[in-house]
C-alpha cells in the first residue's frame, strides 16, 4: 500500500465500500433496451485511444466535426453523428500525421514489435504482426484475416513505391486509423443462447460500452481479453472487470468527460470575454475556472466519496493564480498549479453554481445573464427542458439604455410581463437572479448601475436569500439526483432512455439514495446491469420504433 | 480619475479600503472579526520630475550627453582617426566615447579623471516632493546642508527635493527618457525589482491612527491582461529564502480621511531597472498613498533622503545606456556632491545623501508570506 496513491487507495476504498453495498442490492429491472448502434468517438476519446495505443507523445492536430447535443449530451448526440466530408478529411490528415509519427525514428524501435529484413523494402510478416498487435486495440477486438492482409497489402505496395518499410507501414496505418471500425464504436451482436431467438451484444461490444463509459477510451489488454473469453457475459466477470475499473486511475478522466459533457464545458472553447469590461477575464481564467470545477467534482466525488448533492454547497475546491484574481483570493502558488481551497462560512461563494465556470460560461461576453444561468440550472442539472424564446422575442425594454430599471431584476420584471416570454421566465429567472452577485466575469459584486443587488427567490417554492440559499436548495431538490441518474444512464448507453425505463432509472435512483449519493456506486449498478448492454434484436426494431415515436409525442 | 498626489483635494481611499477588507478577509477568515491586511504591488516607480509643459525649469535646455561632450573635444583628425573616417557606427562611437579618460578609463565608473562642463540643473520654482527637513528657508541644520527649497504643486513651501533640481534637466531621467522608460519596462517583462507594499492593522478604513506598512520585493513577475495592463487583486509572493523576507522594512503611518500617511524611517527597497540590480536605502521615507475611485489601483509619492553614493552607483553602470538617455557621469557626478542637502559627513561637514521624492503606480494585489513551517525552518537553521 505504501506505492499506491492516495487517489488509487481512496478508490480501491470506494470499490471496496460499493461491493458491500452491491451485496444488499435488489436487482435491476430487465429492459428492452435499443436497436445496437455506431457511435462516433468524441474527439477526447479520439486523443485518449491514440494516446493508450501509441503514447502521449504523439501529437493530435487537426479540429473535429462538432457534435449535436442531444438531451443534454453530446454523447447522445455521437450515436447519431455521421461523418461530414470536410470531417473525413480532417480525419485523413489527422491519420496520416499520426502514422508519419508513430514510424519516425524516434518512436519505431518502441512502437513497432519488430524489424524489417531490410528497411528500403516490405516486410509482410513484421507488418502483419504490427496491424494485428495496434489493430486490436483500435478496432476494440482482434482483426479478422482480411482486416490484416489490407493494410499489409497497402504497406507492401506503398513501401515497394517508396522504398521503404516503414513508409509503407505509415501508409497502412493512416488507412486503418480512418476505417469506421477505428472512427466507430460499434454494437456488434451474436445469437443469444441464454434467449434463443434473440441477439445480444458480443464481448467485445460489451468492453467498448463499458471502457468507454468508464474510462472514456479504449478498452484495455485485461478487458479485452475477458471479452474474448466470454467472462463479461457473466455476472462474475462482469463485476470483477467493473470492479477492476472503478479502481483504476483511468476512472478520473471518465469522470471527468462525464461531467464536462453535461455541465457542457465543450462551450468554453467559444467563451468570449469583453476585455474592456471584464480586463481581468483572459484565457487562463477559462481554462482554469473549467479546472476548478472539475477537479472539485473528482475530489468529493471520487477522493472523498462525498454525497453528489454536497457538490452544491462545498466550499471546498481548488485555487489557482489566475482564478485567484477574479475571486480576489491569495493564492501561494501565483506562478501556477493549484492549491486547495475552502471559501469562509460568511462568503457567498459554496458550490458549482458560484464557481467562475458557471457563472462566467452562462452569461453574455459584457453582462451577466439571469436567464440563461437559470436556465443552465434547470437544463443541465435538473434536466427540465426550457422551450427556446419566440423568434420575435421584443428585448427593447430589457436593452433599453435610458430605462430607469438598473438591476436585472428591475429590467426583467419589465421584459417577462410580456405574455409570450412570462411563462419561461418564471422557472429561469427566480433561480438566475440569485447569482446576479457574480458578474459575467466570475467576478463578486454588490451593486449594479449603483442600485443593490437583490439575489433573493425561490427554486420550486423553496425560497432562499442568495446563491449559496440556492446551492442548498438544490441540494434537496430530489430532481438534482434523478437528473444525474438519467445523464449518467444515457452517457453509458448513447441513447435517450425511453419511457419503459423508467422503472430502471428509478431502481438506479432508490440504489443511489440508498449508497448516500456516491457516485461510484451509481457508475457500478449501471456498469455491471444487464441494461447497460441490453439491444434489442431485429425483429423487435419496429416496435422499439413505435416506443421512440411515442416517447417523443 | 486620480489626481496628482501633491494637488489632491478628494481621496478615495475609504471605500477602497473597505473592498479590500473584504479581499483579505477571503485570505484569513479566522481573523475576520480583527485588523485587516491591505497589499499593493508597485507598477511604475519614476524619479519625481516636475515637467512644465514648455520645459521651463530648464531655461538652457536639456544637458548634451557624454558621447557628445567627447566628440566635442576631439580635433578633427582625431574625430577621423576614432571612427575610421566616419564609418564607425553611432555604437562604436558610444564605447569610444565612455572610455575616454587619460588612460581609457571608463568615465562612468570613474567620473573624477575627466573635468567636464558644469551641468544644467534645474531653476524651476515647483516640484514634488515634501518638506523633508521641517523648514521652509532651506538653511543648514545638523541632519542638512543649506539648499533652496521648492514649492510644492499643492502650494506647500519648503518642499525638498535636490535630486529634481540635478536629474530634471537631462533628458533620460525625465517621465519619457531611456533610463525611466527602460526601467519600468525591464521589470514589466521580466519581473525583477518589484516592490509590494502591505498595510497592516487596519481596524478603520476611514480614518485609523496606527497602522504599519511594510516593503518587500516580489519573486512572482507581475500578472497582465491582454492588453498588457498590470492586473489587480493578483497573488504575489514574498522574496524570503528560507522562510526569512529578504526585505522587510517598517513604518508606522496612519489613515486620514481615506489617505495612508506614513512616518518617517529609513527604509530599503528592491529597484531593478536598465539591467541593474541594486538596494534603494531611502533615509526618512515618508509615503502618501491615494487610491483611485475603484480601489483597484493607487499612486503613491515616496519622499526621503538618497545617497549620493548610491546614485552614482546606479548611473556609473549605466554605461553607454547614457548616450541614449542623453547624460553624462562626471557632470551629475560633480553636480550631486554640489547640491547634497542631507547627512553631513561627520568629519567633512558635507552632505552625503539628496532630497528626493518619487512617483509611482500600483495595483492592489494579495501578498503571501513563506508559510510558517518554512519560516520555522529558517529560524532553525539561524
Amino acid at each position: 500500500m505504501n506505492r499506491m496513491t492516495s487517489r488509487t487507495f481512496a478508490l480501491v476504498t470506494t470499490v471496496g465500500a460499493v461491493l458491500a453495498l452491491a451485496a444488499c442490492d435488489q436487482p435491476a429491472p430487465p429492459v428492452a433496451g435499443a436497436p445496437p448502434t455506431m457511435r462516433l468517438l468524441s474527439e477526447s476519446q479520439y486523443r485518449n485511444v491514440i494516446a493508450d495505443v501509441f503514447g502521449a507523445n504523439i501529437t493530435v492536430g487537426g479540429s473535429f466535426d462538432p457534435l449535436v447535443r442531444t438531451n443534454g449530451l453530446l454523447t447522445v448526440g455521437a450515436t447519431n453523428a455521421r461523418i461530414t466530408p470536410a470531417g473525413l478529411e480532417q480525419f485523413d490528415r489527422m491519420a496520416r500525421s499520426i502514422a508519419d509519427q508513430v514510424v519516425s525514428p524516434k518512436n519505431r524501435s518502441v512502437l513497432i514489435p519488430c524489424t524489417p529484413t531490410v528497411a528500403t523494402a516490405p516486410d509482410d510478416a513484421c507488418a502483419a504482426a504490427f496491424f494485428k498487435q495496434v489493430g486490436r486495440i483500435l478496432y476494440r477486438r482482434p482483426l479478422t484475416n482480411d482486416e490484416i492482409q489490407s493494410p499489409v497489402a497497402v504497406a507492401a505496395a506503398a513501401g515497394k513505391d517508396l522504398g521503404s518499410f516503414y513508409e509503407g507501414i505509415s501508409s497502412g496505418l493512416a488507412g486503418m486509423l480512418v476505417s469506421p471500425s477505428f472512427l466507430f464504436s460499434i454494437d456488434t451482436t451474436e445469437p443469444d443462447p441464454a434467449q434463443p431467438g434473440k441477439t445480444r451484444l458480443d464481448g467485445y461490444a460489451k468492453a467498448a460500452r463499458l471502457s468507454f463509459f468508464l474510462w472514456n477510451t479504449t478498452p484495455d489488454d485485461a478487458l479485452l481479453t475477458a471479452a474474448e473469453k466470454g467472462a463479461l457475459h457473466e455476472k462474475k466477470g462482469l463485476s470483477e472487470q467493473v470492479e477492476r475499473m472503478l479502481s483504476s486511475q483511468k476512472i478520473e478522466g471518465g469522470m471527468r468527460a462525464f461531467f464536462n459533457d453535461m455541465l457542457a464545458f465543450d462551450e468554453f472553447s467559444k467563451i468570449e470575454k469583453d476585455s474592456i469590461i471584464y480586463p481581468s477575464f483572459s484565457a487562463a481564467v477559462a481554462e482554469d475556472a473549467k479546472e476548478q470545477t472539475l477537479r472539485t467534482i473528482v475530489d468529493l466525488l471520487l477522493t472523498q466519496q462525498g454525497d453528489y448533492r454536497d457538490l452544491f454547497t462545498t466550499r471546498k475546491t481548488f485555487m489557482s493564480g489566475p482564478l485567484g484574481r477574479i475571486y480576489r483570493v491569495a493564492v501561494d502558488r501565483p506562478d501556477g498549479g493549484w492549491m486547495p481551497y475552502e471559501f469562509p462560512e460568511s462568503d457567498e461563494r459554496a458550490g458549482l453554481i458560484t464557481q467562475i465556470s458557471f457563472a462566467a460560461l452562462y452569461s453574455h461576453p459584457g453582462r451577466s445573464s439571469p436567464t440563461i444561468r437559470g436556465r443552465a440550472i434547470r437544463e443541465s442539472l435538473l434536466c427540465q427542458k426550457i422551450p427556446d424564446p419566440p423568434g420575435d422575442v421584443d428585448f427593447s425594454l430589457f436593452n433599453d439604455p435610458n430605462s430607469p430599471n438598473r438591476t436585472a431584476r428591475e429590467r426583467l420584471s419589465v421584459h417577462a410581463t410580456q405574455p409570450a416570454c412570462a411563462g419561461c421566465h418564471k422557472l429561469t429567472d427566480p433561480i438566475g437572479l440569485a447569482m446576479e452577485r457574480i458578474d459575467g466575469a466570475g467576478q463578486s459584486r454588490t451593486t449594479e448601475s449603483g442600485a443593490p443587488i437583490d439575489p433573493s427567490g425561490d427554486l420550486d417554492g423553496v425560497k432562499f436569500v442568495d446563491a449559496v440559499g440556492l446551492g442548498k436548495a438544490m441540494r434537496e431538490n430530489p430532481a438534482v439526483p434523478s437528473c444525474i441518474v438519467n445523464r449518467m444512464y444515457s452517457y453509458a448507453t448513447g441513447r435517450t432512455p425511453d419511457r419503459s425505463e423508467k422503472v430502471l432509472l428509478d431502481h438506479f435512483e432508490k440504489q443511489f439514495a440508498s449508497a448516500k449519493f456516491r457516485l461510484p456506486k451509481l457508475l457500478h449498478d449501471i456498469a455491471a446491469s444487464d441494461a447497460l448492454f441490453a439491444v434489442t434484436t431485429p425483429e423487435s426494431k419496429s416496435a422499439a420504433t413505435n416506443t421512440e415515436k411515442d416517447d417523443k409525442s | 480619475m486620480i489626481m496628482p498626489i501633491a494637488s489632491t483635494s478628494k481621496h478615495h481611499l475609504a471605500g477602497f479600503l473597505g473592498l479590500a477588507a473584504s479581499c483579505a478577509f477571503f485570505v484569513a477568515p479566522a481573523l475576520a472579526a480583527g485588523p485587516k491586511t491591505l497589499g499593493f504591488v508597485i507598477t511604475t516607480w519614476n524619479t519625481g520630475l516636475y515637467e512644465s509643459k514648455f520645459i521651463d525649469e530648464c531655461p538652457e535646455g536639456f544637458n548634451v550627453g557624454y558621447d557628445e561632450i567627447w566628440w566635442r573635444g576631439l580635433s578633427k583628425a582625431d574625430r577621423a582617426r576614432l571612427t575610421d573616417n566616419g564609418l564607425k557606427s553611432r555604437l562604436d562611437r558610444y564605447f569610444n566615447a565612455i572610455r575616454r579618460g587619460p588612460n581609457g578609463e571608463d568615465v562612468c565608473m570613474n567620473p573624477t579623471v575627466v573635468k567636464d562642463p558644469p551641468l544644467l540643473t534645474v531653476e524651476g520654482k515647483v516640484s514634488y516632493g515634501a518638506n523633508l527637513d521641517g523648514n521652509a528657508d532651506g538653511s543648514a541644520s545638523p541632519k542638512t546642508c543649506a539648499h533652496e527649497n521648492f514649492t510644492g504643486l499643492d502650494g506647500t513651501p519648503g518642499v525638498d527635493n535636490q535630486m529634481y533640481r540635478l536629474l530634471g534637466c537631462i533628458y533620460g531621467f525625465r517621465s519619457y527618457g531611456q533610463f525611466e522608460v527602460n526601467a519600468n519596462e525591464n521589470r514589466k517583462s521580466n519581473g525583477n525589482g518589484m516592490t509590494l507594499i502591505e498595510i497592516t492593522g487596519v481596524d478603520d478604513a476611514k480614518n485609523d491612527k496606527e497602522v504599519e506598512v511594510a516593503f518587500y520585493r516580489a519573486i512572482d513577475q507581475y500578472t497582465l491582461d491582454g492588453g498588457g495592463n498590470f492586473t489587480p487583486f493578483a497573488s504575489y509572493r514574498i522574496d524570503a529564502p528560507g522562510g526569512v523576507p529578504r526585505y522587510g522594512s517598517k513604518v508606522k503611518g496612519r489613515i486620514e480621511d481615506g489617505v495612508l500617511l506614513t512616518e518617517a524611517g529609513d527604509v530599503n527597497l528592491p529597484f531593478y531597472g536598465n539591467y541593474t540590480y541594486m538596494n534603494q536605502e531611502i533615509k526618512d521615507m515618508r509615503l502618501r498613498l491615494e487610491l483611485s475611485d475603484d480601489g483597484a489601483k493607487a499612486r503613491g509619492m515616496a519622499s526621503g533622503y538618497y545617497g549620493v553614493d548610491q546614485l552614482m552607483f546606479y548611473i556609473g553602470g549605466l554605461g553607454p545606456i547614457s548616450s541614449t538617455a542623453i547624460s553624462n557621469c562626471p557632470s551629475i557626478y560633480v553636480a550631486a556632491h554640489e547640491l547634497a542637502d542631507g547627512y553631513p559627513d561627520p568629519k567633512t561637514g558635507k552632505c552625503t545623501a539628496l532630497s528626493s521624492a518619487y512617483n509611482f503606480s500600483a495595483v492592489a494585489a494579495f501578498i503571501v508570506h513563506p508559510k510558517p513551517n518554512e519560516q520555522t525552518a529558517a529560524a532553525d537553521k539561524r
